[in-house]
């Protein structure tokens, strides 16, 4: 039987200081390599200060002692950590589970959860999409490992911590979508940057009134490309009978600009990682926005902004 | 007795070695030094041969024996228009071609860069130019750096 997945709490992560003196040079330094050569990239702390990856780091150290140059040290690094990717490919490629949970396990041993999916799980996945194809058996095997892994992933994040929450409307057509791994992603990414996550299925609008009654959404991410624009306005007509108007995005819908224009509706980025940054993005920022019936609409609203300033609206947004 | 006799390496005279950062090839000001160069903090301190390190200024690349751009300093970077961070990994012949058509054998760049970052001691000279390029010539000195072994070119404009 295989054994689930551990998932460590937290990646073991440097600060600049502490990141420095590992490699020997000065923090400085550290930051020049950063703009040059993009390595080691950071992540931020809540204050926004640096904190490195220790496998990162490592990884780096280990490649200057055999480089020739800062360049071809840092190509050596990535090299060695993306070999992850290699692991995962051929666990899943061969069928074998236990090495593919062993593979993501070897990545977090490197990396945070988010960069553990982004650079390891995510390319993998793409890559034997690409090779087998999307409506394959091996695809719908990775596929459904994938899925699993983000689910057990999602249920072992730290519960909610600020007063956002994240309606997501699931427009593709199942597990086996291309695009449902990103979007299983971006509810992950949500859910450990703090938010609540609803995913509903934008096909089913019976009973939404109830959901979005208990959940107070702060903010509405439409998902996928598979479900039909009409299909989808009429989901979004219902979540704004339901629970008023409210910021709406667009993950992985296609960039048609007449989406935006009849809408209004932001278009994110299609890599989770940058997509979950701007959606907690547009809740602090409407958050942080005085309340008053003038102020004005950045016209990323799903309905007017005389309806925005409704004292139960307002209630809803801050009382989280 | 002729058991006892074997061949041994000559014993050369020990050549007065150089440090230099791989990027802006400044000398480290201390003898207590770390990998990276502490002036400019982009570049790896590697040791040369004093006949074959780059002086100031001068513009030099690091290849390795399988003729791979390793490492190109600030001024080649410049002189060649490209950056150190495309340049590593690709093929020396990607930026610099033998100009003289009638060398062979042990004078052929590619010969002399091989010899450099395998064995050879011997600090030689080539006459290159980037390729597509009829009217540059460059005189590259090839030497040995390290570590870990490489082939050292360092450019200049005279190549009498």
């Amino acid at each position: 039987m295989r054994l689930a997945p551990t998932l460590p709490s937290a990646v073991r992560t440097l600060k600049t200081s502490e990141a420095a003196a590992l490699l020997n040079v000065s923090p400085n330094t550290l930051r020049a390599w950063e703009r040059r050569f993009g390595y080691p990239h950071p992540q931020r702390s809540p204050g926004k200060h640096r904190l490195y990856t220790h496998g990162e780091v490592a990884a780096l150290r280990d490649a200057l002692q055999e480089g020739l140059s800062i360049s071809s040290a840092v190509s050596r690094a990535r090299e060695a950590l993306s070999a992850d990717t290699n692991v995962l490919v051929g666990a899943l490629h061969s069928f074998e589970l236990e090495r593919a949970d062993g593979a993501m396990e070897a990545a977090l041993a490197l990396r945070s959860v988010e960069r553990s999916v982004q650079e390891v799980l995510l390319p993998s996945l793409r890559e034997l999409g690409a090779r087998h194809g999307y409506d394959s058996a091996p695809w719908a095997f990775a596929a459904h490992w994938a899925n699993e892994w983000l689910q057990r992933a999602q249920r072992l994040a730290p519960a909610p911590t600020r007063p956002a929450s994240v309606l997501i409307g699931d427009a593709t057509r199942d597990d086996l979508d291309p695009d449902s791994l990103d979007v299983r992603a971006l509810e992950l990414f949500c859910a450990r940057a703090g938010a609540r996550v609803l995913p509903l299925p934008v096909r089913g609008v019976t009973g939404l009134s109830e959901v979005l009654g208990a959940f107070a959404p702060h903010t509405v991410v439409i998902a996928g490309s598979y479900v039909s624009d009409d299909d989808v306005a009429r989901w979004a007509y219902g979540v704004r009978s339901a629970a008023g108007p409210l910021p709406i995005a667009l993950f992985r819908r296609g960039a048609r600009d007449d989406r935006v224009r009849t809408t209004g509706a932001r278009i994110l980025s299609d890599s989770p990682g940058d997509a979950h940054r701007e959606v907690m993005g547009m809740i602090e920022a409407r958050q942080s926005r005085p309340a008053t019936p003038a102020a004005t609409s950045a016209g990323t609203d799903l309905g007017t902004e005389a309806d925005d300033a409704t004292p139960e609206l307002r209630r809803r947004s801050v009382g989280m | 007795m002729s058991t006892h006799l074997r061949l041994v390496p000559a014993v050369a005279e020990p050549q007065p070695q150089r440090t230099f950062c791989g990027h802006c090839g400044a000398e480290p000001e201390t003898d207590l030094y770390g990998r990276v160069c502490e002036s400019c903090g982009l570049g790896v301190l590697l040791t040369a041969n004093a006949d074959a390190a780059p002086r100031p200024g001068e513009p030099f690349m690091i290849v390795d024996g399988s003729l791979c751009v390793c490492a190109l300093s600030q001024v080649a970077e410049e002189l060649l228009g490209v950056e150190e961070t495309e340049a590593v990994n690709r093929h020396l012949s990607e930026f610099l071609v033998p100009a003289d058509a009638e060398a062979a054998g042990a004078d052929n760049l590619m010969d002399l860069v091989i010899n450099a970052a395998g064995a050879g001691s011997e600090t030689r000279v080539a006459v290159v130019r980037p390729p597509d390029e009829f009217g540059v010539r460059f005189r590259a000195q090839v030497g040995a750096c390290g570590p870990p072994r490489a082939a050292l070119l360092v450019l200049s404009d005279g190549w009498g």
